[in-house]
């Protein structure tokens, strides 16, 4: 392979045809397996525009899917297509796609505005569009006033939304976030989930993936649920927990006075059962969570109670997994 | 593709490939280690150019190779006085003193180098050269046929014969001829020209050029796959081979410009320290360059090499290792065997042999000048005549060591090229498997 040095082509076997019709992602019966250790194994998916939300454990096989598809591994089975070509040994399609890697590792000792204008290049642009598009970026992504600061100095936040602006740098058709929330305080959190979600607003294809689903849920309904390497659910987020109203929840309540509260909520017919962890707390078992949502704030307002939190601990990944998983877990 | 408004040849060349070139160079400006090793390179080749200061202020003493500063008849004329006028020098009543007119004695010193080499140094295989400065030969009392002892029909000269299979000159001289050398002219120019080829060979081809890539090559693609960042690069629609090669030019950006400033230090230093008359010895800056040349290129090969090793292994730096010992044993071969075919397997060997080159052009009359300190004024451990501390001049040991011959059977204009571009080709090479390699790693 010989290097293009006008740096603005495609060499001749990277020649890459753009296929219209074909799905932005689509993994046909892909596993990938190290060693013994089976990463991902049969997964069969495609996906084209909106926001996606990838949901799994860690382990899931979450990165390994992001990796396959960014051509970073090769898949032991099965075929990866990106734009409907492989991108395994092919960048080709990267010119239209942004990759925010999981790892925490940058370069510290650049300011966010060389990281990114530097990486602008990549997608070969000239040194003064690269300046342009990553000034464009840092302030897309509210970075404009630290710019010029060494990213190792940088709050966990502020790095991640450095990776989301280098990998939006040359305005991707797809967008793949592995993890981009992780280890965020809330504020950057909320500024992270408003980038994507505009994102989505303008019409891109987002996948991101999170082990966490009240996140995914702040961003997206659209999501698929991996464990243990296998597709295990694939749809509408409300879809999928319309159903699990029918198994036991837990609903836990933070007020001044978790006696009177009791009082009041046992006369929900979908109640049957309660628990007083101390006497500010309220725990409610239920069959009936949406049901149950829907009465409790009637009663809350009616008897003024003075609630402080209202937490769904199960309604989280855990619990969708134990019940997709048929209680196998 | 349609030419955009200014748009010019850099502009559009200056996307990708200086990106990371000037990324990687930047890369490595941010890390101590870096100036560490360039240091410690730079602290080793100027403590050796401090011994070369100290050997250049250092007056050799002078030695009476012909022992005629004596006087064994004790008469108060030296010998080499008394074999001017054709007195006895082993009888104290026959001296110049009592010729008539009576000659007064001479100082012992005066017959101390007073018949330095005088030879014409040129590239032919037979050489007639040489001149009887003090007259011990052509005023002496001996017959024509003795004056004319090496039979080339010229009485009282040097007759050389190159002889192609051991590369060296064979001596015929007459008797008395340039055999007082002066130890100081011929050591100084042979620890010269023994330094700026030792340090060129030893310093730059293997030291600087081994273990500056070793240190800073090996990890150009490993480093980045360990700590996971090549995540960044490798997203990006640019082939591995192209990220291979521009991280390379980052690398040269920092090798070379460092390779030229301790090169043209050390040409400055030389050059005005060096033996001789001039104020500046500007012929050596061709050895210099072809010094830097082959330095340049030694480190180009290296890198690629040690940076493939790096992205074959995890600890490429182990595989590295075998490598920079074999081309240490290559480097002391090529300084003695420069014709071994081995040499032919190996970085140094052909990066030596440009400096070889360099040196041929530059002093034609190496093979000469080094025959030259070994004959040592015809003065050999058996000879009569033979009162100096051994039967090499000073400084030949040393330009013995460093200089060799062409190894190639070539002009030393085929020499240079030819290795300059086998240099290439290994370094082409070296980047293409390594390449290869990288595109087929999966980036975890």
């Amino acid at each position: 392979m010989i290097p293009d040095l006008a740096q603005e082509g495609k060499a001749e076997e990277q020649q890459w045809v753009p296929q219209p019709q074909a799905p932005v992602v689509m993994f046909n019966n892909v596993g990938k397996t190290y060693g013994r250790y089976q990463a991902i194994g049969g997964i069969s998916l495609a996906l084209s525009g909106g926001v996606t939300g990838i949901l799994g454990l860690n382990g899931a096989g979450k990165s390994t899917l992001f990796k396959l598809l960014m051509g970073k591994l090769q898949p032991t089975q099965g075929e990866v297509r990106l734009f409907g070509t492989n991108p395994w040994k092919n960048p080709a399609p990267y010119a239209r796609v942004g990759y925010v890697p999981e790892n925490e590792n940058m370069y510290d000792w650049m300011t966010a505005h060389e990281f990114v204008s530097t990486f602008a290049r990549l997608h070969g642009m000239t040194r003064d569009e690269a300046k342009r598009e990553a000034e464009r970026v840092l302030e897309f992504v509210g970075l404009t006033d630290v710019m010029h600061k060494k990213i190792g100095r940088y709050s966990k936040g502020m790095r991640q939304r450095a990776k989301i602006a280098h990998a939006l740098v040359n305005d991707p058709d797809l967008i793949i976030l592995d993890e981009p929330l992780q280890g965020c305080d809330p504020l950057a959190r909320t500024t992270i989930m408003n980038v994507i979600r505009e994102l989505g607003r303008m019409g891109r294809t987002v996948l991101l993936s999170s082990h966490i689903l009240s996140e995914i849920e702040r961003i997206t309904e659209q999501i698929v649920i991996l464990h243990q390497g296998r597709l295990l659910a694939i749809g509408n987020l409300h879809a999928i927990r319309e159903q699990l109203d029918n198994i036991p929840h837990t609903i836990e309540i933070e007020c001044k006075d978790a006696k009177a509260l009791a009082k009041d909520v046992l006369s929900l017919d979908v109640v049957h059962g309660l628990q007083f962890p101390s006497p500010t707390k309220l725990k409610i078992f239920t069959h009936h969570l949406g049901e149950f949502h829907k009465r409790l704030p009637r009663i809350i307002v009616d008897n003024e109670h003075d609630v402080m939190v209202i937490n769904n601990p199960d309604d989280d990944l855990q619990s969708i997994l134990g019940y997709l998983t048929g209680g196998l877990r | 593709m349609e030419k955009k408004r200014g748009e010019t040849i850099w502009t559009s060349l200056d996307r990708k490939a200086t990106a990371i070139a000037e990324f990687t160079m930047r890369q490595y400006r941010t890390r101590l280690s870096t100036w560490v090793v360039l240091g410690v390179g730079f602290l080793a080749i100027s403590v050796v150019l401090l011994f070369y200061i100290d050997a250049m202020n250092t007056e050799i003493e002078a030695i009476d190779n012909d022992g005629d500063s004596y006087d064994w008849d004790g008469d108060g004329y030296v010998n080499g006085q008394e074999i001017k006028y054709g007195t006895d020098i082993y009888d104290s009543m026959s001296h110049p003193g009592l010729l008539s007119p009576p000659i007064d004695p001479e100082p012992a010193s005066m017959y101390i180098n007073e018949d330095d080499y005088d030879w014409d140094y040129s590239g032919a295989s037979t050489v007639k050269t040489g001149y009887d400065n003090d007259g011990d030969c052509k005023d002496s009392s001996l017959l024509p046929s003795q004056k004319d002892d090496n039979g080339d029909g010229i009485p009282c000269n040097i007759l050389l014969v190159y002889d192609a299979n051991s590369g060296t000159y064979f001596v015929y001289a007459d008797p008395n001829v340039d055999e007082d050398p002066d130890e100081n002219r011929y050591g100084k120019e042979a620890q010269h020209r023994a330094f700026i080829l030792g340090i060129g060979k030893l310093g730059f081809v293997f030291l600087l050029s081994i273990f500056i890539p070793l240190f800073l090559a090996t990890g150009i693609i490993r480093e980045e796959m360990t700590s996971g960042t090549m995540q960044y690069m490798t997203a990006k629609p640019i082939a591995r081979g192209e990220i291979f090669l521009y991280r390379m030019l980052g690398y040269l950006a920092i090798v070379w410009p460092y390779l030229l400033i301790v090169c043209t230090l050390l040409a400055i230093v030389s050059g005005f320290m060096g033996p001789g008359d001039q104020f500046f010895r500007f012929a050596d800056l061709g050895v210099w360059f072809s010094i830097l040349i082959a330095a340049l290129l030694a480190t180009l090969v290296y890198g690629m090499l040690f940076a493939f090793l790096g992205v074959l292994w995890k600890y490429g730096i182990i595989l590295a290792l075998p490598i920079a010992a074999w081309e240490l044993g290559m480097a002391l071969l090529s300084m003695s065997v420069p014709e071994s075919s081995f040499l032919r397997m190996s970085v140094v060997g052909w990066s030596m042999s440009i400096i070889d080159s360099g040196a041929y052009l530059v002093w034609p009359d190496m093979a000469m000048f080094t025959e030259a300190g070994t004959w040592a004024g015809g003065s050999n451990p058996d000879g009569f005549f033979f009162l100096g501390g051994g039967n090499e001049l000073p400084g030949y040991g040393a330009l013995e060591w460093a200089q060799s011959d062409l190894g190639l059977g070539m002009g030393p204009y085929a020499t240079t090229v030819v290795s300059v571009i086998v240099l290439l080709f290994q370094a082409t090479f070296f980047w293409f498997i390594g390449q290869l390699i990288f595109k087929s790693k999966e980036i975890v």
